[in-house]
């Protein structure tokens, strides 16, 4: 009777302590998971995905009651290759924020939380293009091959295209602008020439359009010549 | 984290049976879900007019050369009228080509697009300058480097020397001082640059 009673205090001791320690890991650790799942995500919602699934999960019966109820392929696969393409953009700008993001962890500069959201849009996207993969097979046998090749010149080919646009925008503004600049140094040249009285200097423009007069007073005399040669050479030399 | 593989979130979609275009049945929709479900519809379209056995794009490498060739002889023609002095249809044929290379599918290769462009765009500004066009030659050169920076000095030179012509000569150097980092040692560009060096030294002067 003495022993147990002698014994009740290291038992108790015992619990106490393991107890509480395994109440502190087990709350430390779900307070790490939730926030780990609370962390914002890299990308925001995944536009083209939803459309694809949603497409897929169409409900038959509230889509055309008397036509083919059923979503068709080619709008499938439409998606499909619209949902690629946006995961070309995603991994490129994975690919293109690694190194940086690294160099700067290492640094102390950006917070573990960063990295725990960048792990994350990584493991994600090896999921999202496995799927694409395997929907792409499920249409046709070997596009998941075919796919992603398809995507990328696509995810190109609309870069390409916005930088051309983005650039040929300019060009009514530096028009007007140039118009008015042109106007202004007529005026001035003209300004000049009325002060100068006659023959000032002969003006090796005969027979060309006024618009060469203002070049001439921004080049200069031997410049222009020079350049009306250059411009000969260019000529000849074009593809 | 592997739950969130395996859900989405449902859009207000709708097909129309008949056109088969995909739009959104909700009136609260988002400008991006509109964009998006327009760029859908217009892929849609143009993979029905594919004659591919399974209805899928080919894959990028062996191009249709229909296209090809039709560009490369809108590319001639405009550098015949060039020679001839018709300067006006040159600019014309060159525009033709360019709308043409840009409306290839999104699925050919975009090396090739930039290729052609950037060939094209070089001759119109060549076209615009033979005007004394100097803004929209400036443009254009500018738009053939932006799709083609090495083994372009044409375009590089085009754009120094439009901007040379409309008096921006700060603006001059700074381009073909670039120019100069993609193709060193090219003739007609330094020479340009001696030009652009002279004319900003004769303005300090003044």
């Amino acid at each position: 009777m003495v022993n147990w009673l002698s014994l009740v205090v290291p038992f108790a001791y015992l619990t106490i302590l393991l107890g509480s320690l395994y109440t502190f890991s087990h709350l430390y650790r779900a307070r790490k998971l939730s926030k780990a799942a609370s962390l914002e995500p890299w990308f925001p919602p995944h536009l083209q995905r939803n459309i694809y699934l949603t497409l897929l999960h169409l409900d038959p019966s509230e889509s055309g009651e008397g036509g083919p109820s059923k979503v068709p392929d080619s709008v499938l696969k439409a998606a499909l290759l619209r949902r690629a393409t946006e995961d070309i953009h995603r991994v490129l700008q994975l690919q293109n924020a690694k190194p940086a993001l690294q160099s700067l962890l290492q640094r102390g500069s950006v917070g573990d939380d960063l990295w725990q959201r960048f792990l994350r849009a990584e493991k994600e996207i090896q999921e999202e293009i496995k799927d694409v993969v395997a929907e792409a097979n499920a249409f046709a046998p070997g596009w998941g091959q075919l796919i992603f090749q398809t995507a990328n010149e696509m995810a190109q080919n609309a870069l390409l295209r916005k930088r051309v646009e983005e650039i040929q925008a300019q060009v009514t503004a530096e028009k007007e602008w140039w118009e008015k600049k042109k106007a202004g140094i007529q005026a001035d040249f003209m300004k000049e020439l009325d002060e100068d009285s006659k023959a000032t200097q002969p003006v090796p423009t005969t027979g060309r359009g006024s618009d060469d007069d203002a070049v001439l007073v921004e080049g200069g005399g031997p410049t222009a010549a020079q350049q009306q040669g250059s411009m000969k050479k260019r000529k000849k030399g074009k593809n | 984290m592997a739950a969130e593989a395996d859900i989405f979130t449902l859009l207000p979609l709708h097909l129309d049976p008949t056109t088969k275009a995909v739009s959104s049945s909700s009136s609260s929709t988002s400008a991006a879900l509109t964009t998006e479900l327009t760029a859908l519809n217009l892929l849609h379209r143009s993979l029905l007019s594919l004659d591919t056995p399974n209805g899928v794009p080919p894959p990028p490498v062996p191009v249709n050369p229909k296209r090809s060739a039709q560009i490369g002889k809108l590319r001639e023609t405009g550098n015949a009228s060039f020679r001839k002095g018709a300067h006006g249809d040159a600019i014309r044929m060159y525009s033709l080509g360019i709308d043409m290379a840009l409306g290839r599918p999104g699925w050919e290769p975009s090396g090739l697009v930039r290729e052609e462009v950037s060939g094209l765009y070089a001759n119109r500004a060549q076209a615009h300058m033979a005007l004394q066009h100097w803004a929209e030659g400036a443009v254009d050169a500018e738009s053939s480097v932006e799709m083609k920076r090495v083994g372009n000095a044409k375009g590089w030179w085009r754009r120094g020397r439009c901007l040379f012509e409309m008096g921006r000569l700060e603006e001059a150097r700074e381009w073909v001082g670039q120019a100069l980092e993609f193709e060193a040692g090219e003739q007609d560009l330094v020479g340009l640059m001696r030009e652009v060096e002279a004319a900003v030294e004769r303005r300090a002067r003044q």
